[in-house]
Order: structure tokens, then sequence, then C-alpha cells
């Protein structure tokens, strides 16, 4: 059955890579989220910031493996685990059978998984709940129980779609210290919460939502050298252009993210140099508008899409394209 | 094989296995009662009951494709989307649905051997019934792969709307049953390109049943994840 086989496999240092990653739920529909190529490297702590309906859970799902993408696909995707916006209690076992069968189910040895389950009750404040069917536990407690089901394993990818939502504080700290493990072990850790402070301090890069596009925030501190992909790896490179830019605002990020044809912003905090990748179509339009902004300055413009946060500007023949365009 | 178990375990803890199976008793006794009527009103003779068995299986086999589509159909609505998703993210949105799948029909295979085997030991004089009890596990294959296969293609994630979904699930196992058409019908009656062989029945009941289940299958494997909940 090739149709259905799917490619995860063990953890390696390899980056999980987006590419040209589009979703909408039939032809006729219009699409939640189009175009997202990004790449995350081994490590990363990714919040998602949006407005509701913004495409955040869905890309959520799409990154997770547990939704299959209309256009594009996501490549390097190691074992993963997921916790879902709202879990049920609608199956019929208790939360210690439950996670016994998703131990086994995330490929936990048969020895293994008891133990497991038994931490990870334990670690979330949730043993005493163990025996009781699902249907009978309280929100907090059924979330509990779909937090530990995504960490029995110790996935390399981790995807909390709001899971920390009705957690007391004791568990909010528990699942704070689980994603701290995940990353510090070299897994990636994406999340969506509704409270901007959540892990502030320790987030990599956040996403955030605005029209079409995602504008990628980095913070300094954590920024860790990584590799581009060739384009042979990626596929046939879609028709994109790069704009080098500095002297933007951050208040005007999502201003840039906004206009036609620009597929993702990526900047680093302190906001210095930040990089537009529109469609080639929109390059000369996107191009004219930015260098009608004020203080805004277009330091290289490159003929394909550049995704490495660290990559160096492309070589100097580009800003040859750039003086012309000013 | 995780997936099947745990699919297996929400079948039996989520009760939905009662009705089918309480239907499939049901009407397996109605039809037994039958033919077990014939045979005692008949001469008693070997050949007499082989025509009962044969009969009894033809029944039994009818059955096994209703109640195969139900469980498919109670399989396929049972899990919540979150929980199927947290599957679906471990071990990819086929394999979850492929396991889905693969449990409802077992589910419906097993209940038509063990319907056989009934009718088999009601009968008594087994040797000479083989032949027939074999031929008849044949119909009773090809009925569990067209009701799995009904089941999966008038159901989520094909058809998504509850009340179509039930309904053409319903229309479909009908016409399954009455029409010329169908595998399933040519095999319980035995009439056209039926079963060749009792022992091995290679015949083209079979194989057409099995390539509309596997066509089925890879249907609703390939929308699993596609569509939304």
């Amino acid at each position: 059955m090739l149709l259905i086989g799917r490619g995860t496999r063990p953890w390696k240092d390899w980056p999980v890579r987006l590419i040209s990653v589009g979703k909408r739920y039939g032809l006729r529909q219009p699409w939640i989220i189009k175009n997202v190529s990004q790449e995350i490297a081994a490590g990363r702590l990714i919040r998602l910031a949006g407005p509701n309906g913004s495409g955040k859970s869905t890309l959520l799902r799409i990154i997770a493996g547990a939704m299959v993408p209309s256009a594009g696909r996501v490549a390097g995707r190691p074992h993963t685990g997921y916790v879902p916006e709202r879990f049920p209690p609608a199956l019929a076992f208790s939360a210690h059978e439950y996670l016994e069968h998703m131990g086994r189910i995330h490929g936990l040895p048969p020895t293994g998984v008891r133990a497991a389950v038994d931490e990870w009750l334990e670690r979330l404040g949730a043993a005493d709940y163990a025996r009781a069917p699902l249907r009978t536990l309280s929100k907090g407690m059924c979330q509990k129980v779909a937090i530990a089901q995504a960490l029995l394993a110790r996935p390399g990818l981790l995807v909390l779609d709001e899971a920390w939502t009705g957690l007391d504080q004791a568990a909010r700290g528990a699942l704070d210290a689980a994603v701290a493990e995940r990353v510090a072990g070299g897994g990636i850790v994406l999340f969506v919460d509704h409270d901007p402070a959540r892990l502030a301090d320790r987030v990599d890069e956040e996403w955030r939502f605005a029209g079409d596009s995602i504008a990628v925030m980095s913070a300094p501190a954590r920024q860790s050298p990584r590799a581009g992909w060739s384009a042979a790896e990626a596929g046939p490179a879609p028709q994109t252009a790069t704009i080098e830019v500095t002297g933007l605002e951050e208040a005007s990020l999502d201003r840039v993210a906004g206009l036609a044809g620009v597929l993702t912003v990526v900047a680093n905090r302190p906001l210095g140099r930040v990089l537009v990748t529109v469609s080639d179509a929109a390059s000369d339009a996107v191009l004219r508008e930015l260098l009608s902004w004020d203080g805004v300055h277009v330091s290289a413009v490159a003929p394909r899409a550049d995704q490495s946060l660290s990559g160096q500007p492309q070589p100097g023949e580009t800003r040859g394209a750039a003086e012309a365009a000013r | 094989m995780a997936l099947l178990r745990y699919q297996t375990a929400n079948l039996f803890r989520s009760h939905r296995w009662i009705l089918p199976l309480m239907v499939y008793a049901l009407l397996i006794s109605v039809g037994g009662a039958g033919s077990g009527e014939e045979a005692g009103s008949g001469q008693a003779v070997a050949h007499l009951r082989a025509q009962a068995l044969a009969s009894g299986l033809d029944w039994s086999a009818a059955i096994v494709l209703v109640v195969t589509a139900l469980l498919t159909r109670s399989m396929l609505t049972a899990e919540p989307g979150a929980a199927r998703a947290c599957v679906a993210a471990a071990r990819g949105p086929g394999r979850a649905q492929l396991g889905t799948l693969l449990t409802s029909f077992a589910g419906g295979a097993i209940l038509g051997v063990a319907g056989a085997g009934y009718e088999l030991v009601t009968m008594g004089h087994k040797t000479a019934l083989l032949v027939p009890f074999f031929d008849g596990l044949g119909k009773v294959l090809v009925c569990a792969f067209v009701g799995s296969a009904i089941g999966t293609l008038f159901n989520p994630p094909v058809i998504r709307h509850q009340a179509a979904a039930l309904l053409s699930t319903i229309a479909a196992v009908v016409v399954a049953l009455v029409s010329s058409v169908s595998p399933a019908n040519a095999a319980i009656h035995g009439n056209g390109a039926a079963i060749q062989s009792a022992a091995w029945p290679a015949g083209v009941p079979l194989a057409a049943a099995f390539a509309l289940v596997a066509v089925s299958w890879m249907v609703s494997c390939w929308l699993a994840g596609r569509r939304s909940d």
C-alpha cells in the first residue's frame, strides 16, 4: 500500500522543512494557509501567533502529520507527538489503558510502556486518576492525558495546540519543564497559546500569521547556525525573489507581511536586516512599495527564496538589481 | 499491530459491537431454524443435508454482509476526531484509518466464520458436508469484503453527512444483496460466473469483491487527513 506509506523516521539532526505548504478544504474553498516555506532546525522552540481563524491550528496539524496539506509537503519530520486543541473524553478507556495503547502506537517497547505511562501521569499530577474512565474525568484531567500521550515516547517533534488551557498551576509548570527537556534534547517544539507570556523567555522564533503569509521573528540570543538546503533537495524551486531590507520598524513588519505577493518575512530581534520573500510576479510592486517608505533601505535582491536566517546576503551582483530598482 | 490492538479494544469497550452481534445472532438463528426443519422433514439423506447446509450458509453470508457494513460504519463514526489526530500524528492518517477498517472487517469475518461453524455443527455428519462448508466459507468471505466496502464508501470520511451516510449505507446493502451485478449476490446464488472450485473458491465474485474492498479502503485512507472532521 504505497498510498498510505508515510515517512516517520528516527530523530536525526536534520531540519524539518515546510515546502510550499498550503491547505484548503475543497477545490472551491479559500486557502486557509498558502505557500508556507520554512526550515525548522533541531532544538528550536517556536511559537505561532495570530488572531483566531488565521490558520494556526491547521498549520500545527499539518506539521504534526495529523493532516495532509493540499499543496506542498513537510519533509524530514521526526517521530511526532501532538496535543490537539480539544481532547474529547468520549473514548471508553481508563486513562492508564488509553495511554498504554498510545505508548504502543508510538512504538514504545512492551516492557517500557507501563513505566512511561506511570512516569508521565505522575509528572503531570494525574496518577490518582489513572484507573478512572476517561469519560468521568474533568476537562483539565483529560488535557493531562492528552499531553501525556504526546510525551510518552519523547518525540523529536512536539506540537502543542493550546495545551496549557485548563491545567492547574503545577501541571503548567510540568509541561513547561517537559517542553524545555525536549528542546534541550535537540527536539523541536511548536506551540500555540493564548497567553503571550507563555515560555516567552525561551522562545527561539515567533511565527506571526498576517493575511496569507507568515512573519518570522527570531530571538537573538539563541540563534544557532543552520545549514540551508540545496535546491535539488527541495524539489523545483518556487518562483520567488528575496528582498533584503534594513531600517524597518517592528511595528511595520505586519504591514510588510500584508503586502500582496509577500510570502514570508524573516527578521531577527533587535531588528536589523529583514528578509522578505515575494512571488516573482509581485516583486517589482513590493520593491517599489518598500522603497517609498521613510527610512527603509533595500540592501539586496536575490532571485530565489533564501530561508536561512543566518545565511549571508546574496553575492554582489544582486545588489546591482537593487540599485537598478532604486 | 499496536493500532489493531487499540482499535479492537476500542470496539469492545465502546459496546459498538453489541448491535451488530445481536442482529447477526437473531438472523442466524432465524435462518438456522428454517434450514433445520427442512433437514428434519426430509429423508435424512446426505445430499439433502448438504443442500440444507448450503442454503444455511447462503443465509449467513448475506447476514455477514449486513453486519460487516454496520460494524464498519460504527467504527468509522466511533473514534473522536481529536483522538484520531493523536494517532495520525504518531502513525500517519492513512495508517490510522486502515487500522480502523481492518479491525471492523476482521470483526465481520470472524462472526461469519463462527456462524458458518455453527451451521455445520448443527447439521451433524460432518465429513460429508465439508465441500458445501468450504464453498459457504468462500461466500462468507465475499460478503464480508462487500460489506466492508459498503461501510467504507458510504460513511465518513467519504460521505460525511450523517443522515446521508446512514441511508446510503442501508440502500447499498439492499442493492448488494438483490442486484445481479453485485459479487455478493453472485456468490450467494451461485449463478453467472460463480465460484468454480468448492475447496478453494478462487472465482470471479471473490476477485471482484476483493478489488472493490481494496479500492474503497484506498479511497478512505487517502481522504483521511485531507478532510476536516
